[in-house]
């Protein structure tokens, strides 16, 4: 084999008390993906954001080409070729894609970069104006637009932090096909997951963090169940989401209805056009779509963060329409936002903070306990700061509303999103348990796998509107159909 | 060439403290330092005066004002709310104290009056905070310029009563309104101008706001409010009003300070610079250098108070040189505490 592009020495990284990684040390080589695997808080950001320039090691270095260095800053990480994509989109919020693309790569936004920008989006099969303001995308377009700013750099080390993980289907098998590409030409990937199928899928060799260490670095033709034993040890988890028994049950009073929804974007677009839905209690009803078709608007404004122009939202018969967001929330609309970092948590709080402003009520000790531990939160000290913790755990702690609240209707956007497997579960059964004790779940989902698997029923969005549902026992039987019609309706 | 590069770094609690600590000394050395160059005192008589002023009871006069001041501001800003309006909230708690005492029958009743007055401050400083907040939550206007901007507002008001309708008959023409009555005035520590009852309605404050912010439920909404109003929104409180009430807290505190300032110290409202005489700033670095908790502007705003009388101290007899040495001294200080506060977070690497 040639000589490694990367190798990481010994990397050793401590925040305050808690140990992110300790003696880390990897290769990846030219033309290669190495995936490296771990559950929530295994220290695989960590690793990543020291790769890339953000983080500087307690102890340890860095060798590329064989030559040892340490990244102070991005910018030197740029200069060697690498790049990283992370699950926090890097876009300047009040500048346009363009802008923040040509202000990436230090060019001018010029015609000659717009034809490129629009070459890349169209290799991706992303149809988005490149002059919108990224203050009016939604998380997942963020994602995919800074995919996209990065892969217009070229990159000879790619490093891509659960950036994919969440990426609608489609877009993510041509992303897969670009990183493959750029493999072909020699090009090195890092490509961060907890997902174990994704990792199998896109890895030439795998590398299992767990708790800040290397617990395994394995080659081609691995199978789960060794990756798994190497990501959790030897625990037992469940693995099954458990199926709700008030499924199919008859008709129940709807507990959160909508009636000819019309909401409109920052650009005064219709968003959400004429959409009209039931959830009863007791039921879990889920809107799958391609990310960018109204989701994320349908969900604010169901929940009073975005304006209603026509239509009506009711909460147990109260039309709560017109009712800012806090009113809702304490008539029992919880809503798990779609950005767990700036809308789901308070960062500068600490856990214990955070959980206790979720609930209206004041909240035991022993109750915190528990759901702490039930979430499983690492670090599990009450008394850290949001802020330390990974992306996974701060959506733990966003989760935990669920837990703290009886809530009489639940809307959540993607709650899984950041969760490894045993945690996804874990959200998935919490969803499931709200319902059969009476709550109205709206689920909004980027995964179809799970939206089949726990939904009563299945409505699918497109273009603002709700073009078809699907109810039944069987809803799994309707895979096929489901996604022909969220790509072509 | 070696090139040095600034990265992140996160020391653990107690390193961070001792830094802080580090820092304050460190500060109590270039005062003296600078101190005794621009009085040209000896450095040993430079140094005693720091030592005498650490122990000089008349802290508690700028303790009495900065304190409150600080608290509210501290509240204010943890919710991301600029108020930097202080110092005209402060002066207008001092008009509105005037009032209740030289211009309500309420102004000669025995402890009643005071208590009407130092209300009344507070209602009037909230008051004077009130537009800036208005304006942010319902127009988008930036408030920090707002609030800035009355400021001079409330100074000219000022000026305009005790120049016009409120001048004093037996004040010879100064621009002063007349003595407030002995009864509405708070009893002073004889031989100081501070009150101990002042002092101990300031430490409560402190400490009032300290389990307010942490520890209950609006306090901690308060606090996330700074991050994420969105957050705020979904756990049912209402982003708007939390943000109206920090506001107004904070006008309210520096009003209640204006109020005491008068009634303790002044004993009759003077020109509006003289009534702030720049507190409603000094209060903003107050709040920074306690780090935004109102327990450890305690210590903080003894420090401060120090530091202003050692400059005094050093400078009898022309007091704008005081003023004006007390104000560098401070100003470096807050310097150095940013500093501290970035190598704490922070470091230099050479390679």
């Amino acid at each position: 084999m040639s000589k490694p592009f990367l190798q990481t020495v010994n990397l050793c990284k401590r925040f305050g008390d808690v140990i992110a990684l300790s003696d880390v040390s990897l290769d990846v080589y030219p033309g290669e993906v190495l995936v490296v695997l771990g559950e929530n808080g295994s220290g695989k950001s960590t690793l990543a954001k020291i790769l890339y320039g953000l983080y500087f090691p307690d102890k340890g270095h860095i060798k590329v080409e064989g030559i040892s260095t340490v990244f102070s800053s991005p910018m030197e990480a740029k200069r060697k070729g690498i790049f990283l994509v992370s699950q926090r989109p890097q876009l300047i919020d009040d500048m346009t894609i363009l802008e923040n693309v040509a202000m990436f790569l230090g060019e001018p936004p010029s015609r000659d970069l717009r034809k490129r920008l629009y070459a890349l989006l169209n290799e991706l099969g992303i149809t988005i104006d490149i002059d919108r303001g990224v203050h009016t995308l939604s998380y997942t377009e963020k994602q995919f637009v800074d995919l996209a700013k990065v892969l217009m750099a070229r990159p000879r080390l790619l490093i891509v932090d659960e950036a994919a993980t969440y990426l609608p289907r489609e877009l993510k098998r041509r992303f897969l096909n670009i990183v493959k590409g750029l493999r072909a030409k020699g090009g090195s990937v890092i490509y961060i997951t907890h997902k174990i199928g994704e990792a199998i899928e896109m890895g030439d060799r795998f590398a299992v963090l767990r708790r800040g260490s290397v617990a395994g670095v394995f080659g081609l033709g691995v199978d789960a169940s060794t990756l798994r034993q190497a990501m959790f040890g030897s625990e037992e988890y469940l693995t099954r989401i458990a199926k709700g028994f008030t499924q199919g049950a008859p008709q129940k009073p709807p507990a959160l209805s909508i009636e000819n929804l019309l909401v409109f974007d920052e650009y005064g677009k219709p968003a959400v056009n004429g959409v009209t839905l039931t959830v009863g209690a007791g039921e879990i009803v889920t809107i799958v779509g391609i990310t960018g078709n109204g989701q994320k608007e349908l969900g604010e404004a169901v929940v009073g963060l975005r304006r209603v122009s026509r239509g009506r939202v009711r909460l147990n018969g109260v039309d709560v329409t017109h009712m800012p967001a806090c009113e809702r929330v304490r008539r029992g609309l919880v809503y798990v936002p779609e950005d767990p970092f700036r809308e789901g948590v308070a960062m500068g709080l600490t856990i214990a903070e955070n959980m206790k402003l979720f609930s209206q009520t004041k909240v035991s000790r022993e109750l915190l306990e528990t759901v702490t531990r039930k979430l499983d939160v690492s670090p599990s000290n009450p008394l850290v700061a949001v802020a330390k913790l990974s992306g996974g755990n701060v959506q733990k702690v966003s989760l935990s509303r669920l837990l703290l609240t009886t809530p009489k209707a639940v809307v959540a956007y993607s709650p899984t999103r950041m969760l490894d497997e045993k945690s996804r579960v874990l959200a998935l059964n919490m969803l499931q348990r709200l319902a059969d004790a009476g709550s109205a779940v709206l689920l909004l989902s980027e995964d179809l796998e799970e939206a089949l698997h726990v939904s009563t029923r299945v409505c699918v969005m497109v273009s603002g509107r709700i073009v078809r549902v699907f109810e039944g026992p069987d809803l799994e039987g309707y895979r096929e159909v489901i996604e022909r019609v969220m790509v072509h309706a | 060439m070696p090139r040095v590069a600034i990265v992140r770094r996160e020391l653990p609690m107690a390193m961070s403290a001792l830094a802080k600590v580090f820092v304050i000394l460190l500060g109590m050395l270039i005062a003296v330092a600078l101190a005794s160059t621009v009085t040209r005192t000896h450095i040993d008589i430079a140094f005693a005066t720091l030592l005498q002023s650490l122990v000089n009871l008349n802290v508690f006069v700028y303790i009495s004002t900065l304190l409150p001041i600080a608290v509210g501001l501290c509240i204010a800003f943890s919710a991301n709310a600029w108020n930097l309006g202080a110092e005209g909230q402060l002066v207008m708690g001092a008009v509105g104290a005037t009032f209740v005492a030289l211009y309500t029958p309420l102004g000669s009743q025995e402890i009643v009056a005071p208590i009407v007055a130092i209300i009344f401050a507070a209602l009037l400083g909230a008051l004077w905070a009130l537009p800036a907040a208005l304006l942010k939550m319902f127009r988008g206007v930036n408030e920090a310029l707002t609030a800035l901007l009355m400021n001079f507002i409330a100074y000219y008001i000022t000026n305009y009563l005790v120049k016009g309708p409120w001048r004093g008959r037996a004040v010879y023409g100064y621009p002063t309104t007349d003595m407030v009555p002995r009864q509405a005035r708070i009893p002073m520590v004889p031989g100081y101008s501070f009150s101990w009852y002042v002092v101990a309605a300031c430490i409560a404050i402190a400490l009032l706001a300290y389990l307010f912010l942490y520890k209950t439920r609006l306090g901690a909404a308060l606090r996330a409010l700074g991050s994420s109003p969105r957050f705020v929104e979904l756990i049912g409180v209402s982003s708007r009003r939390l943000y109206l009430i920090a506001f107004l807290l904070s006008g309210a505190l520096a009003g209640f300070a204006g109020g005491v300032k008068l009634l303790v110290y002044h004993g009759k409202l003077v020109e509006g610079p003289i009534v702030g005489s720049g507190y409603g700033f000094t209060a903003i670095m107050l709040a920074w250098l306690g780090g935004l908790n109102p327990l450890l502007l305690i210590p903080a705003s003894y420090y401060t108070a120090a530091l202003y009388i050692l400059s005094f101290g050093l400078q009898i007899g022309s007091a704008a040189i005081g003023d004006a040495l007390a104000n560098t001294i401070v100003g470096s200080l807050l310097t150095l505490v940013l500093l501290a506060d970035f190598l704490t977070r922070y470091k230099l690497v050479l390679r």
